[in-house]
């Protein structure tokens, strides 16, 4: 087993490309199904986007509220998907999962969430996701390269309610960074915080800057015929 | 408790022997080993499930399955029949998953269930075959110590009976074919496969079913010979699949019981109050289960 | 005449698109034959990939994280692109078009049809009146074999490429200012740069493996700048962003350069000893003040000086960009004030300093190399240069004259088809009726023509209108090099062979050629001996691959151009030392004040309107409109508007919207969102028909690189229709404007 080897997850690094869930279904394991799920926080007012793998809890609700024994626990801390034969969809860790992991296949009568790859990763090789993933949002590899490379810090201790919990998968934070504007708006001109965005349509007049600039050049036509490809 | 509902499971299994084959008159003490094996597997399989059982979403499960089940009476027995025949008789949940899983699995359930159907009565010595007086080419089938049915040992009717033990055997043996063809060549399966979960249970199965066919082979063929040799072996192996059950993989087929309660629970939240999201309002559960829930952690 | 013979939903039910969910053989067990090791057939980038071939047919794919530009990363196409193959509306025989749409045929009469068809259109019209478009996602074995096949075959003057739609602004002014065609800097030289300048450049949807080059950079403490009309996702946590308005880019460079000069952020010694035409440059921006700029361009002064104090003062930097300031009629004119901004600060030809454009398709670099464009010999030669022509034209053994002179480019074709100057087209990977601006105009070129003649893999929108289709091959079909975005030529090898009667592409024009006449000089028996000879042919020329071969380039991951021995190391960084390309080895400035776009808005049209990609899908979509995962991702394209606007239109978000230009009108749901410039409305352009993003753009050219003006033209928007009920989903009202950091 590759101890040193672990997963990080850097929201600020992503870019909602999906490869991670598309590459998800291709791990042979899953065979199709996407155990993981990438959403807009909100889109309305940004494109921020967030993956969500399995934390792998080191004390797993989803096994403790499970009635069947079907989410076990590896050596490794690995927080297993459902035992297929012992999985009887009743949805409790679908509800009680404090990071909304695990998703019901209702066509299945089956739970499936991300098992981190367990073909994979049993055998020291790194997540679907985490290999595929384009912006390092997922990142799979040593303490000692995040710590030494990234600008972000990595937590795997959460509070949710009274309830703490404490993950195998570490989530990257960004104390540095002040909160960004998610608005155009904000990028404008102060003047344009109220501007029509009809302002420029006025009838001949098809460019803002037209009798500012153009009334003192020449014919840039011209200067374009000096110059061949 | 658990050590008290085992015991109570085995006086049960012994009660049901003793008064079954008629205070032992029809009891066959060749069977003597796999009765004993039964009575300990039963007293084993009643504590590993009393243990699960009472764990919390486990009971709360239960708990709310038979309140369903008493609170309008007969009224959820059709309910209950219906999600016992779609998910326990016709298994159509693994056929969603995969249609050869769906025929493995039928094949193994159904031929073991048939095999057990038929040997678990004969142990008990709650059946046995009685030659009619009179006439040796006819035997009387007793049950409970009853007379129910004859036949002519020469007759068709004769072939089954002898037979339904080397037909689930074949049953049996073609769902086994069909989980080691999967076993050795799905990938996915391949890497995360256990020894002890998956391939053991599995050979236990197996070996039951070979040397059961053995004996028919070694009497119908070979006059008899390495019977008792076989006998032995497929005692043994009998033995340890069922102290096998409670312990791995095939403890499902009892677990499973919870998945009725869980078709019940569904029905009723999905008629009763409905929980919503609190951003997005969308509607994700039945306000009984997210309520039920917040009590199973703690 | 080459119109469409049934309706639309018939061909669609035939030929697709459908939807392919699963791998050959379901998901069941993917024992893999072999791992090929390959490349990715989308996006410039050409990650690395292993491709699991299960009796003849891709089955899925393993990560290839050996490679060193994206180590086993890949974006959602690349992940699913192997679901392209043993896919059900794959073409498997030649077809010829019927009464009703097309029946099966063979390659006899398929190839007879084609050459007769070409034989009687230059008897009656000229040589030049038969044309040939061919794709830039082909390899570069296929793209010499391109144009050598028209030059020599066909002997038209009309051949070109649907690069001309994508990068020759860029290319165009690469020339112009350094010499030579190529981004300058390998990828591995942006996590080196402390300043990056990314503009006109959806890095994040485009070309998603450079995301992670980019954040290394910042990692390292990069600073970012992210110009764009939309908050795209690398904008969303960039250092600076620049909402620019479309069509207003030069402009903006213009801009940042007049503050850099005034702060005295400029390399005097280094202009000074490998440049030409500072002053004039000097002179033009001094009147771009900053409050100047700000009123052309939309963006807040303050913004253009902090750019400027970024990018000025910096240590090592990088120039990034790609369509967005090259798809337009003064595309050349953009990229070139960009690199202004470069060659001021001296600061390219070094570790973590330089510039790149980043090619947006497949072969984007190598397919625009080797002489498959109407001004461009093998080698990157001009075939205007008398020495470029006699050196070509002695390679091939013909007389100079012989050789045809410069034709037309990819729109103008589509022009003189209309005009009815040209009567007949092969067309190889190229679909133009989805990717060339003013698609009523290009279908109704296409109806004119006596002859279409198509050679591809599905049955594409244009492909419709073909009277032969010639069954070609997917990228993992065949073998050969592709030559990436950085410059890098890297080896594709073949993993399955084309199924059912269809071809290798490059077996399909030697046998034209041969029906042609030309037999001896399309004699090859496999395309290592193309690369072999399109190596041969590159000597001494501007882009030279002399010294590469399949085996050299297997074993070095690939090698940068030029190569011009076969012992050289290749050149993965271009004008080290201040060395550039042109006769004096000096860097030309260029000082192109800033025009408006072809079409701006008025009263009439009052939104700018533009159009790019989404991640999910690739050009035309003929690919990737095919792959079920990838269509799900984003089924259909949406009008991006911000609330303020939707607010004046009384849209609400998903309300079906109609935008209409001067050349035509869609209907699509509207996306209300606020990372898009109130003034501005986006629409994705991988679609066909009513939903075609194409029947809205401007087909006005540039006047130098003859791209049309895909990313501005004037429009309307109007709302038609409520959005479809959906299930109970409603957002709280959240205030956003709190977290604003100026």
């Amino acid at each position: 087993m590759n101890d040193a080897l672990e997963f990080f997850i850097d929201p600020s690094r992503c870019i909602g490309c999906q490869a991670c869930v598309q590459a998800c279904g291709e791990c042979d394991t899953h065979r199709g199904t996407a155990m993981i799920h990438l959403d807009y926080v909100h889109r309305p007012t940004g494109v921020q986007t967030t993956p969500v793998v399995c934390m792998h809890c080191e004390d797993p609700t989803c096994a403790k509220v499970c009635p069947a024994d079907a989410i076990k626990q590896d050596e490794q801390g690995v927080v297993l998907s459902a035992a297929k034969p012992r999985c009887v969809a009743c949805s409790n860790c679908v509800l009680a999962c404090p990071f909304g992991v695990p998703k019901m296949q209702t066509s299945f009568d089956l739970m499936m969430k991300c098992d981190m790859c367990y073909d994979r990763t049993s055998i020291g090789r790194k997540p679907m996701c985490a290999t595929v993933c384009p912006s390092g949002a997922l990142f799979y590899g040593p303490r000692d390269y995040v710590e030494k490379f990234r600008r972000e810090q990595p937590v795997n201790e959460f509070q949710f309610g009274a309830q703490t919990v404490r993950t195998k998968v570490n989530m990257m934070t960004a104390p540095g960074v002040k909160a960004l504007p998610f608005d155009v708006a904000d990028f404008l001109p102060f003047e344009a915080l109220d501007e029509d965005p009809l302002a420029l349509a006025r009838a001949g007049a098809p460019d803002v800057a037209d009798a500012a600039v153009w009334h003192e050049l020449h014919d840039p036509k011209a200067e374009l015929e000096l110059i061949c490809e | 408790m658990p050590w008290m509902v085992a015991v109570g499971a085995a006086c049960v299994v012994c009660a049901a022997v003793i008064a079954g084959s008629r205070g032992l008159k029809h009891f066959d003490a060749a069977l003597l080993y796999y009765a004993i094996g039964s009575v300990l597997a039963a007293a084993a399989v009643a504590y590993r499930f009393t243990v699960w059982a009472q764990r919390p979403p486990s009971r709360m499960y239960f708990k709310r399955g038979l309140e369903l089940l008493l609170r309008r009476g007969t009224g959820r027995l059709p309910a209950v029949a219906l999600a016992t025949a779609d998910k326990i008789v016709a298994q159509n949940f693994i056929r969603r998953r995969s249609v050869y899983r769906w025929v493995m699995h039928l094949c193994l359930s159904g031929g073991c269930t048939l095999a057990f159907a038929i040997t678990f009565p004969l142990v008990f010595g709650w059946v046995h075959f009685a030659p009619l007086t009179g006439d040796a080419e006819t035997y009387r089938v007793m049950v409970l110590g009853f007379g129910v049915d004859s036949f002519h040992v020469a007759g068709v009717k004769a072939f089954v009976m002898f037979n339904l033990l080397n037909l689930s055997a074949l049953i049996v043996l073609v769902g086994l074919i069909m989980a080691a063809v999967r076993r050795f060549t799905d990938a996915g399966e391949r890497a995360t496969q256990k020894f002890w979960e998956d391939i053991l249970p599995l050979l236990l199965i197996f070996a039951v079913t070979a040397t059961g066919l053995m004996l028919t082979v070694s009497y119908k063929f070979l006059g008899g010979r390495g019977h008792s040799l076989i006998a032995v072996v497929h005692l043994v192996s009998v033995l340890a699949l069922l102290f096998y059950i409670p312990f791995g993989k095939l403890f499902h087929m009892f677990q499973r019981t919870c998945s009725l309660c869980v078709s019940l629970y569904k029905k009723a939240g999905a008629r009763g109050p409905r929980a919503h999201c609190m951003c997005c309002g969308e509607d994700f559960a039945s306000r009984m289960h997210v309520d039920d829930l917040k009590t199973v952690p703690d | 005449m080459a119109t469409l013979t049934q309706s639309d939903s018939c061909y669609t039910e035939q030929f697709g698109p459908t939807l392919s969910f699963a791998p050959a053989g379901g998901w069941g067990s993917r024992q893999p034959d072999k791992l090929v090791k390959t490349h990715c057939c989308f996006c410039g980038v050409q990650c690395g990939i292993q491709l699991k071939v299960s009796d003849n047919k891709v089955v899925g794919f393993e990560p290839w994280e050996e490679f060193p530009v994206n180590q086993g990363k890949l974006c959602p196409k690349g992940v699913k692109r192997y679901l392209q193959n043993d896919h059900p509306d794959r073409l498997l025989t030649p077809l010829v078009r019927t009464d009703s749409g097309f029946r099966a045929a063979t390659w006899d009469e398929a190839l007879s049809k084609t050459v007769a068809a070409i034989k009687s259109i230059q008897g009656k019209f000229g040589k030049d009146a038969f044309a040939f478009l061919g794709g830039a996602s082909m390899t570069n074995e296929k793209a010499y074999l391109n144009g050598k096949f028209a030059r020599l075959a066909l002997q038209t003057a009309n051949i070109d490429y649907n690069g001309r739609l994508c990068m020759v602004s860029a290319g165009a002014a690469n020339r112009m200012a350094f010499g030579v065609d190529r981004a300058a800097n390998p990828w591995s030289d942006i996590p080196l740069a402390k300043a990056l300048l990314i503009t006109g450049a959806n890095i994040a949807e485009c070309f998603p493996i450079l995301t992670d080059h980019v954040w290394r950079a910042r990692d390292h403490g990069a600073k970012i700048i992210v110009i764009d009309p939309r908050i795209t996702p690398i904008a969303r946590t960039a250092d600076l962003f620049l909402p620019v308005r479309p069509g207003r880019d030069s402009a903006l460079a213009n801009g940042i350069l007049h503050v850099m000069i005034e702060r005295g952020w400029i390399d005097e010694a280094f202009i000074a000893a490998h440049t030409h035409d500072f002053d004039k440059v000097r002179a033009l921006v001094a009147k771009y003040t900053p409050a100047l700029t700000e009123r052309i361009t939309g963006v807040p002064a303050a913004s253009i000086v902090k750019a400027a104090e970024i990018w000025g003062p910096a240590e090592t930097s990088m120039l990034l960009h790609a369509r967005g300031i090259e798809h337009h009629t003064k595309g050349v004119e953009n990229v070139l004030t960009y690199i202004n901004l470069v060659l001021a600060t001296g600061r390219i030809g070094k570790p973590g300093c330089g510039y790149g454009t980043i090619t947006g398709q497949g072969n984007g670099q190598g397919g625009r190399e080797h002489g498959q464009r109407c001004n461009q010999l093998p080698g990157g030669r001009d075939i205007n240069k008398p020495e470029h022509r006699e050196f070509i034209a002695k390679f091939w053994g013909v007389p100079e004259p012989e050789l045809p002179k410069q034709g037309l480019t990819a729109c103008e074709i589509m022009d003189a088809i209309e005009r009815g100057e040209i009567k007949g087209l092969l067309s190889i990977s190229f679909n133009p009726l989805v990717s060339i601006p003013d698609a009523s105009r290009t279908r109704a070129a296409l109806e004119k023509l006596e002859f279409l003649g198509c050679i591809d893999f599905f049955l594409s929108e244009t492909a419709r209108h073909a009277d032969v289709v010639l069954a070609g091959s997917l990228q993992e079909e065949d073998e050969g090099t592709v030559t990436t975005g950085e410059g890098r030529c890297v080896r594709l090898r073949n993993s399955v062979s084309p199924p059912g009667d269809a071809r290798v592409d490059w077996q399909i024009i030697c046998d034209l050629a041969a029906r042609l006449g030309n037999a001896a000089a399309f004699n090859y028996a496999r395309p290592k001996e193309i690369f072999d000879e399109l190596a041969a042919a590159s000597k001494g020329g501007p882009i030279d691959y002399s010294g590469m071969s399949y085996e050299r380039l297997e074993q070095n991951f690939g090698i940068f151009w030029p190569c011009p021995a076969p012992e050289h190391p290749g050149t993965p960084r271009l004008f080290e030392g201040g060395e550039f390309h042109h006769p004096d080895g000096r860097a030309k400035f260029h000082a192109f004040d800033y025009r408006p776009p072809a079409e701006d808005v008025d009263a009439q049209f009052p939104l700018f309107f533009t159009s790019g990609r989404v991640v999910s899908q690739y050009l035309s979509g003929t690919q990737t409109r095919r792959i079920g995962a990838l269509v799900e991702q984003y089924p259909e394209p949406l009008c991006e508007m911000h609330p303020r606007l939707a607010a004046k239109l009384g849209v609400k978000d998903r309300d079906l919207v109609r935008v209409s230009t001067r050349r035509g009108e869609i209907t699509v749901p509207a996306q209300v969102v606020t990372s898009i410039r109130p003034d501005t409305v986006f629409v994705p352009y991988h679609w066909p028909g009513r939903k075609s993003a194409n029947l809205l753009t401007n087909r006005a050219l540039d006047p130098i690189s003859k791209i049309p003006e895909f990313k501005v033209c004037a429009c309307k928007v109007e709302k038609v229709a409520d959005a479809p009920a959906q299930p109970a989903r409603q957002f709280p009202a959240r205030s956003q404007r709190a977290a604003s950091t100026r």
